[in-house]
């Protein structure tokens, strides 16, 4: 199934402004996650406290709807998704 | 309401929202948490509206590497409190209103006080610890929250109405790690500028503001986006201090 990645802030300066992937039916949140980290060195350090443990801050959003990293990681993903992940800006 | 030299300094903002309309501003107390690069921009176009009163605060002092950004405070400024130097800027650019700034780190504690007399919470800290202070005073208080915030050429922006939205701690349930941000002026203008036109149609009580949105700023690219926001029922600030049924009831309406 097709999948769409939508990244902000700087996210976007790692994984683009947004790219379709294609996973196995049934694969997860997570399981999403998890491509793009392996795929990417870069985004691993930034999003992931370790390996598999997502940084307790990223916002996560599945199509629109924003969903909890500690709790919904299981969550099942379906054909023309559009996930959006991004890291809160803090300063000022 | 206006006398005639407020009706000439403001006759461009007259022509949009009429007397009326600027009697209101004039009438409408800012709280403006921050006078860095946030509340540089946000202090600066809500004198020269005429918000009739600002508060800023502010406990640093003015350093030479503030000034890309900072633009309420000048070369002569460093080493002087901000608060102090704000307090120059913004009553230079507008004698007409009260500018009260203070030298003070907001805390749990003193934030009530802070809040005394304001209908608006302006934010421009660089923290969300402190953010989440903002937050639940908000909350308690039934005023609204215009939350901004940068990073380098991204910033966001949302607008936090208790009791109608979801709160800031919703939308950001954990606070990133402080960190040395990179900062450059313009997106500290970009965002600042959003938040004083989101707490300008508020207090005239039209056009659209961005509830349940967040709107995200890229500079690099020049692209504006924006996601939904929604407020999380079990959320530990909005729940606990408005409850979950005068939501349904806003909902309802």
């Amino acid at each position: 199934m097709l999948v769409k990645v939508m990244a902000f802030a700087s996210f976007r300066e790692i994984l683009g402004r947004e790219r379709e992937l294609e996973l196995k039916a049934g694969s997860t949140v997570g399981d999403l996650l998890d491509v793009l980290a392996s795929t990417n060195r870069r985004f691993k350090e930034a999003a992931f406290e370790e390996p598999g443990q997502l940084r307790e801050w990223v916002l996560l959003m599945i199509n629109k709807k924003r969903i909890d990293p500690f709790q919904d990681l299981g969550a099942e993903l379906h054909e023309g998704d559009e996930i959006a992940i991004l890291p809160p800006v803090a300063g000022g | 309401m206006l006398n005639d030299l407020e009706k000439k300094r403001y006759s461009r903002q007259i022509r949009l929202f009429g007397e009326d309309g600027q009697a209101k501003l004039k009438k409408a107390g800012a709280f403006i948490a921050g006078a860095g690069g946030l509340g540089s921009v946000i202090s600066i176009y809500m004198a020269a509206a005429g918000f009739g009163k600002i508060r800023i605060v502010d406990c640093d002092s003015v350093e030479l590497s503030n000034l890309n950004r900072q633009v309420l405070h000048w070369s002569d400024d460093v080493g002087r409190s901000k608060a102090r130097s704000a307090k120059d800027t913004l009553e230079g650019i507008n004698p007409e209103i009260e500018v009260e700034a203070l030298e003070e780190t907001i805390s749990k504690e003193n934030i009530d006080q802070l809040l005394s007399g304001c209908s608006l919470i302006m934010d421009a800290m660089d923290n969300f610890s402190t953010r989440y202070i903002l937050n639940k005073a908000a909350l308690q208080k039934k005023i609204p929250l215009f939350h901004g915030a940068i990073c380098g050429y991204q910033g966001q922006a949302t607008t936090v109405i208790p009791g109608k939205t979801a709160c800031l701690r919703c939308t950001f349930p954990r606070a990133p790690p402080v960190t040395t941000f990179p900062a450059l002026g313009s997106t500290c203008g970009v965002i600042g500028s959003i938040q004083v036109t989101e707490a300008v149609k508020y207090v005239l009580g039209f056009g659209g503001l961005l509830e349940n949105r967040l709107m995200l700023w890229d500079g690099l690219s020049c692209s504006m986006d924006e996601v939904a926001c929604m407020r999380n029922p079990g959320c530990q600030d909005c729940s606990a201090l408005i409850g979950d049924a005068n939501y349904k009831q806003e909902m309802s309406k």
